[in-house]
């Protein structure tokens, strides 16, 4: 019996590549996390808003991008700015319906600007790939643009003659001197980055300025868990005036460590105010230990100075 | 010691306008952390049984957490907890509590007491009120009274538990004197009836023979003035609620009605009637003497103090149709404060001096609403087919008035934010209630 050796060597070179595969990419065991870590549920816009900045720019500036000063309400001026751009629009809005019929008779030298304003009509330009007799014309579309238009006749043509597909593939040839024509005529979509003033280097976005909003999410969930143990009973008309300072300090557990201190309490009845205090006291207390904190920011939320008001109870 | 300087620190910083921004890690807190109730939430409360002196107190001490439950609740600012939720059973209130098995009902205050028979017959009423989170006693008292007199021990333990809890008197150790009406409605009999403010041991002042209306009781408590309907003219009477005397107060041509006392008791400001028009006098209730206080071709009446005796309020058609004026209590100067659609009578002065509650009258409805002593800030508490006639408690964060839908007046409770609207129970039909200040 003969063997061809090459088979052999093939075989031999084969389990050679896959025994070593198997070795080096043995599966490792995963190791459980030491500990649960902290999620918090954000939203879009948030998550948005902490990861603002650019990928290549510069680490930490101080500085945000803005190339343009900001004016005075810059929401209602984006606005503004996307309305005109639609003025644009419009005058291909109308053309849907003629622009199939041209391509296939004129403009097939020019496969680009069909394709960059309407993308959607590529099912057409392929079935009029038949047309013979429409690839004489698009060598005249090539030297003056302004006679593609005129012509909308040749849907029935189209359809009437089958034959060469082949040459639309010709058409794609790309011709340096028509680059203008497929650029994007709209005005810039792009809206310029507005500051109080003007900074031309981009970066990742600032170290501090981005940490509220960090502190935010967890910060929100600290002021609900309080809320919802902070009942004080009072049935004044003057409640929007009282307001109590308390300050508290956390152990990394969430529990409060020492007794929460009253700083300030200021309101109408001096009466009423303590023993709003108290009751406020009373709800953070309650509702430890606030163990949803983020161990890995203890350092933001160890010590808190908070202010209890009543002014949702008118 | 650190900690001290810490809070020195902070006060120095706080005292000289810094703010906490140079404090190192503290700088994330440059604002303070705010935090407003979502919406109001009355405070949860455990109020187990009072544990009986002896064996003989169970009756006793069962009724006194009955009436001081229903009081805290009825307030609106408080919702004691169902007694089927405790775990902990209290049998000795000098032992603290278990406070992890009232944390775990949610109670934010625990109030624990005992009721004795004393070997002199007397009762003995204890309590304390513990915070449940911090395991402090907040406050802690014993009473010792006439056995009869068990229902003033748990208003007065009520008013100190509110009082602890809100930094505000309580108005549970008070009374109410209104005009009872029983019978068909054009043979309505009518008599003054005096009740404790939750509506219990009622008692009859007069019998019904004579058309009684718009009791008031003095700021001691021990007299009330009123209208009545005798032979003659309606008089202005004077009922002294311990002896059981009445006088007539002062002996004026025409009709007198509407009265009201002075904050000192010692006079009695009402209208007197002259041909079509009616203006305010003052008596003095010593020296028998009469002011006059106005002087105008009008209707003026239902005048009101304020709590300092300086101003007084009360109800005028000079300008047209019925406003609320305000004027200084020795006359003159009258200033329209009410400029609503609609009428506005019966202006009551609150009891802390910064509201006037009145009725309105407009666009087919009855409304009982507080303003401003200046006319601003108005606010309609409650409207309907007939309300009137409001009278504030004595902490003036409550007001009683009348309502009749129908077949007869009942009288109802509602706070002066408009929230907590509560029928009072009475025998009856009940009208025109006047709240007393409170007793202790």
């Amino acid at each position: 019996m003969k063997v061809d050796k090459t088979i052999v060597a093939s075989a031999a070179l084969h389990v050679l590549v896959i025994g070593w595969g198997l070795v080096s990419f043995s599966a490792r065991s995963l190791e459980a996390p030491p500990e649960a870590m902290p999620i918090d549920i954000i939203s879009s816009d948030q998550l948005a808003k902490m990861t603002a900045g650019l990928k290549t720019g510069e680490k930490d500036k101080p500085k945000p991008l803005a190339e343009k000063v900001a004016e005075a309400k810059p929401v209602d001026d984006a606005v503004g700015k996307i309305t005109p751009k639609q003025e644009v629009l419009t005058s291909t809005a109308p053309q849907p319906p003629p622009k199939p019929e041209e391509k296939p008779v004129e403009k097939k030298p020019d496969p680009p600007k069909p394709v960059a304003e309407k993308p959607k009509e590529e099912p057409k330009p392929v079935e009029k790939k038949p047309d013979p007799p429409k690839v004489d014309p698009i060598a005249e579309a090539l030297k003056s643009e302004e006679a593609k238009k005129p012509k909308p006749t040749p849907k029935p043509e189209a359809k009437a003659a089958p034959p060469q597909p082949p040459k639309p593939k010709q058409e794609r040839t790309f011709d340096q001197s028509k680059i203008a024509a497929l650029l994007d005529k709209r005005d810039p979509a792009r809206q310029a980055i507005a500051g109080p003033t003007l900074n031309q280097t981009s970066s990742l976005g600032t170290h501090a300025g981005n940490a509220d909003a960090i502190v935010a999410t967890w910060k929100s969930a600290f002021v609900g868990a309080v809320r919802r143990c902070f009942s004080f009973p009072y049935n004044g008309q003057d409640s929007d005036q009282f307001e109590v300072d308390i300050d508290i300090q956390l152990r990394r557990d969430g529990t409060v460590a020492s007794a929460p201190v009253i700083v300030a309490v200021r309101g109408p009845s001096r009466s009423v105010g303590v023993a709003m205090a108290e009751s406020a006291k009373r709800a953070i207390e309650q509702c430890q230990a606030y163990a949803f904190l983020p161990k890995d920011q203890y350092d933001t939320w160890k010590y808190i100075p908070m202010t209890f008001g009543l002014k949702e109870l008118l | 010691m650190t900690k001290a300087r810490h809070v020195s620190r902070r006060g120095f910083m706080m005292a000289t306008g810094m703010t906490f921004a140079a404090l190192g890690s503290r700088s994330a807190w440059a604002q303070r952390l705010r935090i407003d109730p979502q919406e109001f939430q009355p405070l949860p409360i455990a109020i187990p049984n009072f544990v009986p002196g002896t064996g003989a107190d169970g009756e006793v001490s069962a009724g006194v957490t009955q009436v001081i439950t229903n009081n805290l609740k009825r307030s609106g600012l408080f919702a004691p907890i169902d007694p089927a939720a405790f775990i902990e059973r209290i049998t000795n209130i000098d032992q603290a509590p278990q406070f992890q098995s009232w944390k775990a009902i949610n109670a934010q205050a625990l109030v624990t007491g005992r009721v004795t028979r004393q070997g002199d017959g007397r009762l003995k009423g204890e309590f304390r009120l513990w915070e449940v989170a911090s395991g402090q006693q907040l406050a802690g008292q014993q009473y010792v009274t006439s056995p009869e007199y068990w229902r003033r021990i748990s208003h007065i333990i009520s008013d100190q538990i509110y009082e602890r809890l809100t930094g505000e008197k309580g108005y549970f150790d008070s009374r109410v004197v209104f005009v009872d009406e029983t019978g068909a409605k054009e043979r309505r009999v009518k008599r003054l009836a005096i009740m404790d403010q939750d509506g219990a041991n009622v008692h009859y002042l007069t019998k019904g023979t004579d058309l009684v209306l718009t009791p008031r009781f003095s700021p001691s408590t021990q007299e009330i003035t009123y209208m009545e309907f005798g032979q003659g003219d309606p008089r202005v009477y004077l009922y002294n609620i311990e002896t059981g005397q009445r006088e007539i107060v002062g002996n004026f041509p025409g009709m007198s009605f509407s009265p009201r006392f002075s904050p000192d008791g010692q006079r009695i400001i009402m209208s007197l009637q002259q041909g079509g028009n009616s203006n305010l006098f003052v008596m003095d209730l010593r020296s028998k003497s009469t002011t006059r206080l106005t002087d105008t071709p009008a209707i003026d009446t239902s005048p009101s103090y304020s709590p300092d005796g300086s101003r007084l309020c009360f109800e005028s058609d000079r300008g047209g149709k019925p406003q609320i004026y305000v004027m200084p209590a020795q006359g003159g100067g009258a200033q329209r404060i009410s400029f609503g659609e609609g009428s506005y009578s019966t202006p009551v002065w609150s009891p802390r001096g910064d509201f006037i509650a009145f009725t309105k009258q407009g666009g087919g409805e009855f409304a009982i609403g507080i303003m401003k002593t200046d006319g601003s800030g108005e606010r309609i508490l409650t409207s309907g087919f007939h309300n009137e006639g409001p009278t504030f408690a004595p902490n003036g964060r409550v007001v009683m008035f009348f309502r009749d839908i129908g077949p007869g007046p009942a009288l109802f409770t509602i706070d002066v934010n408009g929230r907590n609207e509560q029928k009072v129970p009475t025998p009856g039909f009940a009208s025109d209630p006047a709240w007393s200040p409170l007793l202790s």
